[in-house]
């Protein structure tokens, strides 16, 4: 892969941001950071805000309150971060037409796509499967080609909203394996989930949430072995948070 | 049947007794201090004490240090309360401030992952640290912001015979930003940082971040007090800021500092001249 840009979009911090929308409160005084080090994951019930702190980071929504620096700067066009949604779009085009596509988004030269679109399914594991039309291809491999198109931008910062649910044991296993050589490659994965088993698999740093407000984050290791609060040590132990 | 002249009179009256004294709806100052010292909670504790004696209302604009001062400089503010002291000194050399009076202080603390890359931890050298976290190449967050706490950084590199600015590499990052934005960067990053103790004590997110180093004198931070200099700025509230000076130095002031806590720790020390 090519070098990425100089500027970083790292870290990616959070001063005591508020979302609400339609009245209701979403994210509640929210204050943390994402630097460069081992992937994030987000945990917590349905409602916690997960998705709408990935939405927060990308840039796609601005806090009502607090506010979001990236690399130190507001406002920064999200050229060096990507998003990957829970239900990926895709075009009515082939695997490699899908990735060709999201490279011609990102200013790849035209006579780069076909070799970068190989390059890029096989770092996901989809090899062989590049001319197989996007929409037939099974759940797991439709993930693995979203995680390809976004791949694409070389962000410096990937967000991941439930990137296995749904999918069988098979299929999160190949795309646990896809997120860890992303992270390998230097780039920060911020990820949700609903898996704890996931989580432990996944994070090097966790960040539970709970009706929009941050309860506690702190490495995996400590977190799983030692949490702090008593709603993370129910969380923990399977208990519902309401 | 009141005349036109007596009705005129008396509504006259009337609006004078409702405005009260000249000025004695304005009985309020500006102090420009600094983002630590109002995150830590001090001045919601000592303000209302300071109001209840004088019923003056202090309302505080909080910066970083070097803002704080400019913003004195403007003539913006009538008091300024920060923790730099050749950059106040600095500023009363300017002519901007009348006289510098030492409030209080607290402490710097250097406060790292629980692994402890550099092995510094339960130092009570904080010259050793910061020559073991370069040595070690450990990932090092600085505020960078020009506030007091980054000031006293940049001072204790130097002490450590360390040209930050010349010899930081990809481990040091400066970002600009406040002690909290800090502290959640390094509990991100596993990171060492500079903090005061009174922003460490309330910060919630502390991940796996513990003190690493504390003690050293050369970690203590004092505060000054200085009135902006009426002769540079006329409209500078001086009686009203000397009050406050004076109350913050007097035994009630300084109980009332005292007496602050943070889940049971005192924050700051007393300490006038």
């Amino acid at each position: 892969m090519s070098m990425r840009a100089s500027v970083s979009d790292l870290p990616i911090v959070l001063e005591e941001v508020s979302f609400a929308s339609g009245g209701v409160t979403i994210l509640d005084h929210i204050s943390l950071a994402f630097a460069t080090r081992a992937p994030a994951v987000l945990i917590g019930p349905n409602g916690a805000g997960k998705t709408t702190l990935l939405r927060l980071l990308m840039g796609l929504i601005a806090p009502v309150r607090g506010r979001v620096t990236w690399g130190g700067r507001e406002d920064v066009e999200p050229t060096h971060r990507a998003i990957v949604f829970q239900r990926p779009v895709m075009l009515r085009r082939s695997a490699a037409g899908n990735i060709r596509y999201a490279l011609a988004a990102a200013g790849v030269p035209r006579g780069e796509r076909a070799d970068r679109a190989d390059e890029l399914c096989a770092l996901v594991g989809l090899n062989g499967l590049g001319r197989r039309p996007a929409r037939k291809l099974s759940g797991g491999e439709q993930q693995r080609l979203a995680l390809a198109r976004a791949l694409a931008k070389e962000p410096q910062i990937l967000l991941l909203d439930e990137p296995t649910a749904s999918l069988d044991p098979a299929a999160t296993k190949a795309i646990e394996d896809v997120i860890r050589s992303i992270a390998a490659r230097g780039i920060k994965v911020v990820m949700s989930t609903h898996d704890l088993g996931e989580a432990r698999r996944l994070a090097g740093e966790i960040v539970l949430m709970h009706r929009g407000r941050l309860i506690e984050n702190g490495s995996a290791d400590t977190f799983f072995a030692d949490p702090r609060t008593e709603e993370a040590r129910r969380f923990i132990r399977g208990e519902l948070l309401v | 049947m009141p005349t036109r002249r007596s009705l005129f009179v008396l509504a006259a009256t009337v609006a004078l007794v409702a405005a009260g004294p000249v000025g004695a709806q304005d009985k309020s100052i500006v102090v420009a201090s600094t983002t630590s010292t109002q995150d830590s909670g001090l001045f919601g504790h000592i303000l209302p004490l300071f109001k209840a004696k004088t019923g003056i209302t202090v309302k505080v604009v909080a910066q970083g240090t070097g803002q704080a001062l400019n913003t004195a400089r403007r003539g913006d503010a009538d008091v300024v309360f920060v923790h730099a002291r050749e950059a106040e000194e600095k500023f009363i050399a300017g002519g901007f401030g009348v006289k510098r009076y030492s409030v209080m202080y607290n402490d710097f603390i250097i406060i790292g992952p629980k692994d402890d890359p550099a092995s510094i931890k339960g130092s009570r050298n904080v010259v050793f640290a910061l020559k073991a976290i370069k040595a070690k190449g450990a990932p090092f967050i600085s505020r960078g912001d020009n506030s007091g706490t980054h000031i006293a950084e940049l001072k204790l590199w130097k002490d450590a015979g360390i040209d930050i600015k010349k010899e930081a590499g990809p481990w040091y990052k400066s970002i600009g930003q406040g002690m909290g934005a800090t502290l959640n960067v390094a509990a991100a990053s596993g990171a060492y940082a500079m903090s005061d103790r009174g922003t460490w004590i309330s910060f919630k997110n502390k991940a796996d971040l513990v003190i690493a180093v504390d003690g050293d004198k050369r970690l203590f931070n004092q505060y000054g007090v200085i009135l902006v200099n009426p002769a540079k700025h006329p409209h500078v509230k001086k009686e009203l800021g000397q009050q406050f000076i004076d109350w913050l130095i007097s035994d009630e002031g300084q109980k009332a500092i005292a007496d602050y806590k943070v889940n049971g720790e005192q924050l700051f020390w007393p300490q006038r001249e």
